[in-house]
């Protein structure tokens, strides 16, 4: 699989990052499969957080056994000095790890939180702390949120070395300010940032639980996901081919395989065919009723 | 920011100079080239159309926003209703594809009279389909229908070298082509509003040839649903002294 250098944090990332949430939903057994099958595709970098169900304890056992081949990323949502300790700690006991190459501020969505992190006695000083001790080797962020918040973030913590943010043709398709996170990957790029893809697979919110009761959902995610090895396949290709340092599969476990192959068999994507992607799915809500032409 | 520009505008507007120019679109349709060349910073969009539907969506669309710069003009792009010399930037968005040949070369004309020598011109369209592509069907039958209601096609596919010899036998020097979209994403919507173009002209026709037309249009739009074919490209000029 294809590496890229993820920033200028010093590693090189294949461009596909697995997201371990999917090991929630298997039993340790499977988990363990699961880590030996993204590890033989040549994934060497994971994605993990303490909330995510019981995927740090799962992964756990695998990620001891091939520690120096797997560059661990984990997060904490906690803001403060106190939360974000605690966290960190229990997250290097539940994975069985003395540190975690990367720690992520785990989905940033409102200014203050930025504030409380960056203050006295908030998350960043454990983070930093952390560092100093060896704990932790790179600093980084992950968010849904505003564009601008994101570069607000880059900003205000000069050390942050990593984002992880939504990507994919729906998302390049809107021009207003809360999707332009094409600003957060010239910014990343000019800096030195290191970029992860999330969301590369979402294909729109699931129906409205009316129609489709959350227990009927046929994936894990919370949204609904592309599911064909060819969507699969072209989602994965036009994330990878805009910038993307890596892309982090979807978290249901049934997808993941799907993923690998694409991003196995990843060779670029066109500029043309990126459009044609953009604008075939601008028309899902184009502000326009009747549409000939493009 | 604030209006959609589509990517296909941006890519096609992107090497050429808008900012502060006087510019044509010609064929303004829903507006989205005229949604690019104003974002793009010209000093003023002539958004010229014969349709008073397109000219009211356009209006309705881009007008309160940039009431200073937008004129949305009604009018046959074949008598221009503009100065000779008075346009920077000329943008032909979709637009030959919905001109037969005899009226893409009046137009041509009417392009070249209206532009400042060393204007430029933007010239996107689509590349013929290819044969098998189920969406050949479905415009096949809409040519048909225009052909036995308003005596000729609808649409018409120009290949992007005969688009630029066309343009070329009026003045202008080709300068580069890209390609916008490959494929072109047929959507459905876009499936559907053919549809309505077979439709508004069975309607006009008797039932017992109208219907079956009408019949023959949905059933392709159900069996296509959507399709991905052909190219989309995007031909550059400049205007040069003749
Ligand atoms: C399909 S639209 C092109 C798309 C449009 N340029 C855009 O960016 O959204 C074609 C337009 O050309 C107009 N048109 C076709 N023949 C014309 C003519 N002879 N004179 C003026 N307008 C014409 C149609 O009414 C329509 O508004």
């Amino acid at each position: 699989m294809e590496t890229r250098p993820l920033g200028d944090t010093g590693q090189e990332s294949a461009v596909m990052t697995f997201g371990a949430i999917a090991l929630n939903w298997l039993e340790q057994e499977g988990a363990n499969q699961m880590v030996e099958l993204v590890l033989d595709h040549g994934v060497n970098h994971f994605d993990v957080a303490p909330t995510y169900g019981d995927a740090e304890l799962k992964l756990g056992p695998k990620l001891r056994q091939h520690r120096d081949d797997i560059f661990l990323g984990c997060k904490t949502q906690e803001r403060d000095y106190e939360g974000a300790k605690r966290k960190l700690e229990r997250s290097l006991d539940r994975l069985g790890v003395d540190s975690i190459d990367l720690h992520q501020f785990h989905g940033l969505e409102y200014e203050e939180e930025l504030d409380t992190i960056t203050g006295d006695g908030g998350a960043l000083e454990v983070y930093r702390e952390a560092k100093a001790e060896g704990k932790i080797d790179h600093i980084g962020l992950t968010s849904h949120g505003d564009p601008d918040l994101i570069l607000d973030a880059i900003d205000r913590i000069d050390d942050l070395e990593t984002v992880m943010f939504p990507y994919n043709p729906v998302v390049a398709g809107k021009d207003d300010a809360e999707h332009d996170y094409e600003a957060v990957l010239e910014r990343c790029e000019a800096e030195g940032i290191g970029t992860l893809g999330i969301k590369a697979f979402a294909k729109g919110p699931w129906p409205s639980t009316d129609e489709l009761p959350e227990a009927d959902r046929p994936y894990a995610n919370w949204y609904e996901p592309v599911d064909s090895p060819d969507e699969i396949r072209e989602r994965f290709d036009f994330a990878a081919s805009r910038g993307l340092d890596t892309v982090v599969n979807p978290g249901d476990p049934k997808l993941v395989a799907m993923v690998l192959d694409a991003a196995s068999r990843y060779e670029g994507m066109d500029e043309a065919r990126q459009r044609a992607l953009i604008e075939e799915l601008r028309h899902e809500d184009s502000p326009v009723p009747e549409q000939l032409h493009h | 920011m604030g209006v959609d520009v589509p990517r296909t505008v941006r890519t096609a507007l992107a090497d050429r100079p808008v900012r502060g120019r006087v510019c044509l679109e010609a064929g303004a349709g829903v507006g989205n080239a005229t949604a690019g060349l104003l974002d793009a910073g010209a000093s003023r969009v002539y958004a010229v159309t014969n349709d008073p539907e397109h000219a009211a969506a356009v209006r309705e669309r881009l007008g309160r926003t940039h009431p200073d710069r937008l004129v949305v003009v009604e009018a046959d792009l074949r008598a221009t209703p503009l100065a000779t010399d008075s346009v920077d930037v000329v943008t032909a968005h979709g637009l030959c594809n919905v001109l037969d040949p005899p009226a893409l070369d009046r137009v041509a004309a009417e392009l070249s009279r209206v532009a400042r020598p060393d204007a430029h011109l933007v010239v996107d369209d689509y590349a013929p389909p290819p044969e098998e592509a189920a969406v050949s069907r479905l415009f096949a039958l809409e040519n048909a229908a225009a052909r036995l209601v308003d005596g000729r096609p609808l649409l018409t596919f120009y290949p992007a070298d005969l688009l630029a010899g066309v343009f070329a036998g009026h003045g202008w020097a080709f300068e580069r082509r890209e390609t916008l979209l490959d494929p072109v994403p047929w959507t459905e919507a876009h499936l559907k509003a053919h549809a309505n173009e077979v439709r508004d002209r069975a309607a006009a026709l008797p039932s017992a040839l109208g219907d079956p037309l009408e019949a023959m249009a949905d059933d392709l739009v159900d069996d296509i649903g959507s399709e991905r074919a052909g190219e989309m490209y995007s031909l550059a000029f400049r205007r040069t002294d003749e």
